[in-house]
């Protein structure tokens, strides 16, 4: 058991509540990170994706490939229609929205969000703004470490204040892709 | 260093002045009230314990993120601004409104509008708070039930049809509305009833004016004043800068000429203030003459006759000698006279004779068509006294059967008000729509709730031809109802109110507008952009008619008799905004008194009557008696005794424990202030607010006064300035002449610290002109919005401990009676070689290379060294945890701006939060900061444009321009704390002020 400072949360890996795989999504599918984080460009909150940006696409794709062929071939040994198959996580979405499994209204129609553990989390005295390190090209994996590799989402790196003043003495000297950049280390940059 | 004019020893209080060492003791001393009282005598008593060392917490609960379920169309975590308009008074500016997460934070004004241009004053800036009080009603009552829109509408509809079928009389009383849809709906509800009438008035009257214009004129109209027309400016008692009409449109134009464009300095500017009291507007004057309270329209008589001599035309008048001195009279007569054409007079009186002789004046001076538009009249105060008589008098007989209240409060507003109140309990229906229970609401039995301003739909057209539209920024809180939609409901056709608004648009406001596209595209590009300029209606002329005008008589001298003087607060107005603790809190930017009002009185007469700042006074008329506690203020007349309106609200006992509950905090009882409404008279030319006579006694017993103006003095003794330096005031003035000389240059200061401070980048600096600031406190409200910065309350003010960032510090000098004042906005300068820095123990102040004195509070363990080293005095401790128990209260607070806990230093930061986001806002946009793109909340509000922050480093920035001025100066430069705040010196433009 590795030894650390309390507020280090490296190799913190919460269960969530939906299994939510990013190997799966953004790395077999290559969905770009901004696409469900969008807020990660425009504001200082990357964001988790709202519900309905999930259902963007699993309105249509209810479950996985192996469980939808099983069904169409019994189906067809049956000689009845393929019934609507949906898997048991992405039915937790249709119940966020308030919708059944065929996409209609329960009764009441309670909207609630999903409530995802949160895994990278900084002290209340410190303003992390995701915005200008997006604009300024860094990737998302320098931060966050290889998530398009990770079943379930892991912190990789501490997060300390180290840890992020070692990247902005470096790459203020350094640059990002050959581009210039200035990476304050003044208090008020995070603090104020 | 040499000063071409002679210093003037400027002092805060007299005190201050008269004290033979000139400093005032840092800290205040208050009595001991028991043997706890000192920190040692409670360790000896309750002994000293250590309570065992917490366990570490060592593994946290998890925290859980809850995105939405559907995706918002606007991104958390970004601010977004709407235009709007601010109801906070009639006058209307035009407002951008900045929200998060859907709520409004912040209040700035909309630099497209023609009139405010994008500045707002304190009250509009505190009047964020409003929408979040927990004690607004929120929900229709009927019989003081809570109940339905449908239920109070059936009861009022009802009562509508049964006046309507029986000729009974249906009376609505508001105040004035600007909104052109409002007004249309009124007029479509009165009709809608055989007896029916809407009745106006203002709770702090200016009828006299309207009337007066219907007697010069032929028609009663408001003008709408262009100060920014007028060299020449006299005032007769209009506080035009703080409280009159529209004081950041007049503050704006009137600046705006003075500083003749980019920051120089007109020479021709000259402002005359002849009042009774020292009043805002008249602490910015050029020459003030001090008249008895009543009299100036004697003294404008005087002007009138003068005038009419010097045009060739003498009036046939005979006048009693003035009370100011030929001499005085003769050259501001000349003056004015030279300046035909641009120059303006102006007066607040309630007396018509008064603004008669005021047109009359304005007549000769060829101020209409100039300085003064009457074809474009200002819509700001529509009052009429002489209704409102007729309405009391109907009341009286008890021949009104329906009455609907909306927007005002007779009850407090009005005197005799217990005649009122009997008189409104025998109204049959009497309905009332008010934000809350206040005094005429507890009276009414069916109260319908407005919303407040930014939550509802509506427009504004505060000067004939420029309208614009307020639009919500929050879904309404409670249950209540837009009083547009109301109208609607109770003329029989509900609509809500963007229909209501939207509809009214299409028909009388866009085919003024000349507009190319279609209805829904010029709506679009209003809404966006919040105003439009409507292409003016050409009418006929109005002329002026001087047949038949009498001068008004000198008032009968009362020998050391005493004048009342009835005043709205440039924080407090009429006392609509009683329930703003921020408004409470900011300090009078004369006095410098919080959460109260007092009775004012010149030196002469305090020490005639036997009484100094905070005894208790009798201050009796007939019947009529008010205590307050008595101030001393130097430059009043010896003969007025001024008292503020809108204080001892109903309801206002609720800031009774508004400080941090402590062992010695010192609450308060009973409402903030005394309402001094019953001294009003009300005759038959209209509400009059000067002249009453009055006896004032001391009583035994003292109120403490919570003054800031003793506080942070920061003279620094001969005995202690640096030798080989010469003292410096730390407010400076120069003259027209001395200007064309240029500026001296700056000497730089032998050092034994290197200069070695890089900015590689930006360089953050801030020129405050001195001569523009007015003192109106607007930036001190915009600070505290925007900064979360918390309420103390009248205890801990009182104990120097106003947390206020940026303080408007006020200094007279002169003698009692005739005192020149000078404001000074002092903030945190932002030192390169920063005291506050060198000694923080855990370097929780450190410097940027941008140019900030960085506070980081995290970092801070509450030493307190680096407050007692600043020598500005700007920083300021957290001494507690303020209150923020209400939750509704703390939806206000920024998010972009940590709340400080307990132990806490702070101080202003140059809003870096706004430096923060400008410089991420530039980089996502790939582009630089341009000057101008990032301004501190104060600059934002300031309606003198007083304030310029930019970045030095950048010689084309306004703030480069300005601070390579000749004009500029640093607060206490002998220090050498090389701040990075410079000062543009005042203009002193009469060297002879005589006496009045």
């Amino acid at each position: 058991m590795a030894w650390r400072l309390p507020g280090d949360n490296t190799g913190y890996e919460p269960v969530q509540p939906v299994a939510y795989s990013h190997r799966l999504h953004a790395g077999d599918m290559e969905i770009p990170c901004l696409y469900c984080h969008s807020g990660a460009e425009r504001s200082r909150y990357a964001g988790i994706p709202a519900t309905s940006v999930c259902m963007n696409c699993h309105q249509l794709v209810t479950a996985g490939k192996s469980a939808v062929d099983e069904e169409v071939l019994l189906a067809e040994e049956e000689e009845r229609p393929a019934k609507r198959i949906v898997s048991p996580e992405l039915a937790k979405l249709y119940e966020s929205l308030g919708l059944d499994e065929r996409l209609a209204p329960t009764p009441g129609h309670v909207e609630k969000p999903i409530a995802w553990v949160r895994v990278h989390n900084l002290a209340d005295f410190v303003r992390f703004d995701h915005s200008p390190h997006v604009t300024a090209g860094l990737a998302c994996q320098s931060c966050h470490g290889p998530i398009e590799t990770m079943e379930r989402v892991r912190q990789e790196a501490s997060l300390s204040m180290g840890w992020c003043l070692s990247c902005h003495r470096d790459l203020s000297e350094a640059g990002i892709a050959g581009k210039a950049v200035h990476a304050s280390t003044d208090c008020t940059t995070c603090h104020y | 260093m040499h000063q071409m004019t002679k210093p003037k020893r400027y002092w805060m209080t007299r005190v201050d002045r008269d004290a033979p060492a000139g400093v005032q003791p840092e800290f205040p001393t208050h009595p001991q009230a028991d043997a706890l009282a000192t920190r040692r005598a409670f360790l000896k008593t309750a002994g000293f314990s250590f309570a065992g060392l917490a366990a570490a917490d060592c593994g946290s609960a998890p925290q859980f993120a809850l995105p939405h379920t559907q995706q918002p169309e606007l991104t958390p975590g970004r601010g977004y601004s709407y235009a709007s308009t601010c109801g906070a008074c009639e006058a209307a500016c035009g407002l951008l409104v900045t929200t998060h997460d859907g709520r409004p934070t912040k209040i700035e004004g909309n630099p497209d509008h023609p009139l405010s241009g994008g500045a707002t004053c304190a009250v509009g800036q505190a009047s964020i708070l409003g929408l979040y009080d927990s004690l607004r009603l929120t929900y229709p009552t009927r019989g003081g039930v809570r109940t339905t829109w449908a239920d109070v509408d059936a009861e009022i509809l009802a009562a509508l049809g049964s006046a309507r079928q029986n000729g009974r009389a249906v009376r609505l009383l508001t105040g004035t509305t600007t909104s052109p849809t409002t007004s249309a709906l009124i007029r479509t509800l009165v009709a809608s009833v055989p007896n029916g009438r809407h009745v106006v008035y203002d709770p702090v009257s200016s009828s006299a004016i309207p009337d007066a214009y219907l007697v010069t004129h032929g028609l009663r109209l408001l003008p709408h004043y262009r100060f920014g027309d007028a060299d020449v400016v006299v005032s007769f008692e209009a506080d035009f800068l703080g409280t009159w009409i529209a004081p950041v449109e007049f503050t704006r134009g009137y600046t705006a000429r003075r500083r003749a464009g980019d920051q120089g300095v007109s020479g021709n500017a000259h402002h005359v203030q002849v009042e009774s009291r020292l009043s805002l507007t008249g602490s910015k004057a050029d020459r003030r003459i001090r008249v008895a309270p009543g009299d100036v329209g004697h003294i404008a008589s005087h002007v009138a006759l003068r005038l009419s001599m010097l045009a060739g035309a003498p009036l046939p008048w005979t006048l009693e000698e003035a009370a100011v001195d030929s001499a005085v009279l003769d050259e501001l007569t000349e003056r004015l006279w030279a300046s035909r054409g641009r120059a303006l007079v102006v007066t607040s009186s309630q007396d018509v004779g008064t603004q008669v002789v005021c047109n009359l004046i304005n007549q000769l001076l060829g101020s209409y068509g100039t300085t003064i538009d009457l074809d474009r009249p200002s819509n700001q105060r529509q009052g009429n006294d002489n209704d409102l008589q007729a309405l009391r008098a109907e009341l009286a007989r008890g021949d009104v059967a329906v009455l609907i209240v909306a927007g005002v409060n007779p009850v407090y507003d009005l005197p005799d008000s217990a005649g009122l109140v009997r008189d409104l309990e025998r109204v049959e229906h009497l309905v009332s729509v008010a934000d809350r229970l206040d005094e005429t609401a507890r009276l009414a039995h069916v109260v319908c709730p407005d919303h407040h301003y930014l939550e509802t739909w509506g427009d504004a057209e505060p000067v004939a031809g420029v309208v614009s539209l307020s639009q919500p920024t929050i879904r309404p809180m409670g249950d209540t109802r837009a009083f547009i939609e109301s109208l609607t409901a109770w003329s029989g056709v509900p609509q809500s109110a963007y229909d209501a608004v939207r509809a009214n648009w299409e028909q009388s406001i866009y085919p003024r507008a000349g507009a190319a596209d279609l209805f829904s595209a010029f709506w679009n590009r209003t809404l966006e952009r919040g105003v439009v300029e409507l292409t003016p209606t050409v009418a006929a002329p109005l002329v002026f008619s001087g047949d038949g005008l009498s001068p008004v008589d000198r008032v009968a001298a009362n020998a050391g008799g005493l004048a009342l003087v009835l005043y709205p607060k440039v924080a407090m107005r009429d006392g609509r905004h009683a329930h703003n603790a921020w408004l409470h809190e900011m300090p009078d930017p004369v006095t410098k008194v919080t959460w109260d009002n007092y009775a004012s009185v010149s030196p002469a007469t305090a020490e005639r009557l036997g009484v100094s700042d905070g005894d208790v006074v009798r201050v009796v008329s007939g019947d009529l008696m008010v205590e307050l506690p008595a101030f001393v203020q130097p430059g009043q007349h010896d003969g007025a005794v001024a008292v503020a309106l809108g204080y001892g609200r109903a309801g206002t006992e609720r800031f009774n424990n508004v400080g941090p509950s402590w062992l010695q905090a010192r609450t308060r009882e009973g409402p903030v202030g005394r309402s001094a409404a019953p001294f009003v008279v009300a005759g038959d030319g209209g509400r009059r607010y000067d002249g009453r006579r009055i006896t004032v006694t001391k009583t035994e017993r003292r109120h403490r006064l919570a003054s800031t103006q003793e506080q942070h003095s920061l003279a620094v003794p001969g005995a202690v300035a640096p030798i080989g330096t010469s003292e410096h005031s730390v407010v400076q003035e120069t003259s027209v002449a001395d200007l064309g000389h240029g500026g001296h240059p700056h000497e730089p200061h032998p050092d034994l610290w290197p200069r070695d401070h890089q900015y590689p980048g930006h360089r953050w600096g801030m020129t405050i002109d001195l001569d523009s600031c007015t003192g109106c406190s607007a930036c001190v409200v915009a600070c505290q919005v925007e900064n979360n910065v918390p309420v103390v309350g009248p205890d801990e003010v009182s104990r120097h401990r106003a947390m206020h960032w940026l303080r408007i510090d006020r200094y007279y000098a002169g003698d009692d009676d005739d005192v020149t004042v000078a404001h000074q906005p002092m903030l945190c300068q932002h030192c390169e070689q920063a005291p506050c820095e060198a000694v923080c123990p855990v370097l929780a102040t450190v410097h940027s290379s941008e140019g900030l004195n960085e506070q980081v509070y995290n970092r801070c363990v509450g030493t307190r060294y680096c407050a007692n080293n600043c020598p500005y005095k700007v920083r300021r401790f957290n001494w507690f945890d303020y209150p923020r128990e209400d939750v509704a209260a703390n939806l206000v607070l920024n998010p972009n701006v940590t709340v400080r806990s307990r132990g806490v230093m702070e101080k202003c930061s140059l809003c870096v939060q706004r430096i923060e986001e400008g410089k991420i806002e530039a980089s996502r946009n790939g582009v630089a900061v341009a000057d101008g793109d990032i301004k501190t909340a104060c600059q934002q509000s300031c309606p003198a444009e007083a304030i310029v922050f930019g970045d030095l480093n950048d010689p084309q920035s306004r703030v480069s321009t300005l601070a390579a001025g000749g004009r500029t100066y640093r607060v206490l430069e002998e220090l050498n704390t090389r701040p990075a705040v410079q000062y543009l010196k005042i203009v002193r433009r009469d060297e002879n002020e005589s006496h009045g």
